[in-house]
């Protein structure tokens, strides 16, 4: 019984809510429908006509969101160009239509759901009473649809009726708020079409950056090599070269020589060692990503409790790189910023995509706007369409967590 | 000494086999592939081997397998690991065994033919040669427990984790053999080590106190 009684005033109290933006819906239209007829004068004044009709929409979609405890994501897209072009795009959008579609529906359902929610429960006492007063009332009283104008009907009538409200209240209004918030999910949420739409140019902009962030990669590698490790070799052959010339003249500086060339000749080898490290760590490919973490969670000044146990099948190279450099910067952003006594490292491999999570116990209030560490995972991650979610309270330590798609 | 190598790049290989004859050790066998190089151990039994990390098929650590599981079949016999990069857990793996007779060196050592051919004698006599970039990874990964050394002692206790000898590490710092014990005691005595006289001994008890660190 108090449960019933709950989820009626649960759906009355949403479908009230609901009026905070059926009844702007229901008073714009008039406004919306002049606008119409007005359209071929008023087509630059768009963009700025449609701010209201979407500032309602997504006050609808926030609304309906929280009811039914799914997101619902706004559909418009960023529109570009003179205002008469932004005007015609807003037009052809679909967004802009089903907008409209769901302020008629909205407005005239959605006012009287919450008018009839509002009127029910004062209504089922009134109808009580009536045998009390219906007598008095001057022209006969109204019940159920019957005109009250003899004992017999004042006595069955407001009963019939009482209880006609008490089922509405109980079976419909709950439903009527929810079908309410699920129309509004129907018409308001972006379609397939918009979706993927969205994600063509979502795609289109991290590839862009991974196509930016592979050419400075490249870039780096080219110079780390040329002035580094190629120059360090020429130097090295230079000296060898003046060494032979001396070889029989100055044996002593010539063996001096030799002994420079030989220095450089080191020098070269560990930049290279340095820079292939950097494109691919050996341990990896030696190894496979559990195995590289291992070596990596074992150089580590705090201690790290590692569960690789989950990484399955090996992930692409591209990805387990990434991987293994993300937990590198996260372990090193660790030992350098949080002061955490210890850390713990988690990847599992879950369908198509590696999850990995990297948590400390230390300080928190890590900025990932602000931490060149954060960023640089960030821009790895990104690049292979990726996600990062970082979460840190003051005072209660970091959890990174990353999204990788193996891409299978 | 009667030697096998195992390194697949046919110029390092040349260059070594022409680098140890040269020193008057004998080559006795060379393997190209992991596959190749147990048996080879196995037949001529050799007073020494040069290993590399990476060969063929699988250009991963078939060399440190090969040489874990040559350990495995003659205990005791000296092997020394070469490799393009320097890697705490191969360190480590190889060490598992014991550390009498083993070797973990950068290829770049090679270069330094003197200090190469050293390493690989000490090896050959039951000593171990750890390279410095291994230990240094060791020391830099385990600040915490060394915090209590003096950096006279921090550095006493780097030559010796590579396996150096007393008179080695003082003719290295500069400083006279009675000065290097005394350090080497109170470094012991700082992190709780028994005392030992030989070498791959105090390695040992280095790299395990080390990994302790990692695991407490």
């Amino acid at each position: 019984m108090n449960a019933l009684l709950k989820s009626a005033a649960d759906g009355t109290v949403r479908l009230i809510a609901a009026l905070r933006t059926a009844l702007p819906a229901l008073f714009g239209l008039p406004v919306l429908l002049l606008f119409l007829v007005l359209l071929p004068l008023l087509l630059p004044w768009l963009p700025q006509a449609v701010r209201p009709l979407r500032a309602l929409a997504n006050a609808e979609r926030r609304r309906a969101g929280r009811l039914l405890d799914r997101e619902i994501l706004e559909p418009y897209r960023p529109v570009r160009g003179t205002s008469a072009r932004q005007g015609l795009a807003l037009l052809r959008s679909p967004a802009t239509w089903r907008d409209v579609a769901w302020m008629a529906a909205h407005g005239f359902t959605g006012t009287c759901a919450g008018v009839v929610a509002i009127g029910l429960w004062p209504g089922i006492p009134v109808s009580l009473s009536l045998p009390l007063w219906w007598w008095a009332a001057p022209e006969g009283s109204q019940s159920a649809f019957v005109t009250i104008d003899s004992w017999p009907k004042a006595l069955t009538m407001p009963f019939v009726q009482a209880a006609v409200y008490a089922f509405v209240l109980v079976w419909l209004v709950p439903r009527a708020a929810r079908r309410q918030a699920e129309l509004a999910r129907l018409l308001l949420r972006p379609t397939r079409s918009t979706s993927l739409t969205e994600r063509v140019e979502e795609l289109t902009e991290t590839r862009a950056g991974a196509l930016e962030a592979h050419g400075a990669e490249l870039r780096r590698i080219e110079r780390d090599l040329h002035d580094g490790t190629q120059a360090q070799l020429v130097a090295a052959a230079l000296r060898l070269g003046l060494a032979d010339r001396r070889f029989d003249t100055d044996p002593d500086a010539a063996r001096a020589l030799f002994l420079d060339a030989r220095e450089g000749v080191e020098e070269a080898l560990t930049q290279l060692r340095t820079v292939v490290r950097g494109i691919y760590p050996p341990i990896l490919s030696d190894r496979g990503l559990a195995g590289a973490l291992r070596a990596l969670a074992g150089g580590q000044p705090i201690p790290i409790e590692l569960d690789v146990s989950g990484t399955g099948a090996r992930a692409p190279a591209a990805v387990e790189a990434a991987a293994y450099f993300v937990v590198a910067e996260a372990l090193a952003n660790v030992a350098r910023h949080s002061g955490a006594r210890r850390a713990s490292v988690t990847v599992r491999r879950a369908e198509d995509r590696l999850a990995i999570s990297v948590r400390d116990d230390g300080k928190g209030g890590a900025d990932p706007s602000r931490g060149s560490g954060l960023a640089g995972i960030r821009r790895r991650v990104a690049a292979l369409d990726g996600a990062v979610r970082v979460h840190s309270p003051d005072g209660e330590g970091t959890t990174l967590d990353v999204d990788l798609p193996c891409g299978s | 000494m009667r030697i096998v190598i195992a390194e697949d790049n046919v110029l390092l290989r040349e260059g070594l086999v022409l680098l140890l004859t040269s020193d008057g050790h004998e080559v006795v066998a060379v393997a190209g592939s992991g596959p190749d190089v147990l048996p080879a151990l196995l037949e001529h039994r050799p007073d020494a081997a040069v290993l590399d990390v990476r060969l063929p098929p699988g250009f991963k650590d078939e060399g440190l397998r090969a040489a874990v599981a040559a350990r495995e079949r003659l205990p005791g016999l000296p092997l020394l690991v070469l490799s393009q990069y320097v890697e705490e857990t191969y360190a480590a793996e190889l060490l598992a065994g014991g550390a009498e007779g083993i070797g973990y060196l950068l290829k770049d050592r090679v270069s330094r033919v003197g200090e190469f051919l050293d390493a690989l004698s000490r090896v050959a006599a039951g000593g171990t040669a750890l390279d410095p970039e291994v230990v240094s990874q060791l020391m830099t990964a385990r600040q915490d427990p060394l915090s209590a050394l003096t950096p006279r002692e921090r550095e006493v206790l780097g030559l010796m984790a590579q396996g150096l000898d007393n008179g080695t590490i003082a003719e290295t710092l500069v400083i006279t053999e009675r000065s290097v014990s005394k350090h080497i005691g109170a470094v012991f005595a700082k992190l709780g080590l028994p005392h030992t006289d030989s070498g791959h001994r105090r390695v040992l008890a280095v790299l395990a106190y080390l990994n302790a660190g990692a695991r407490a």
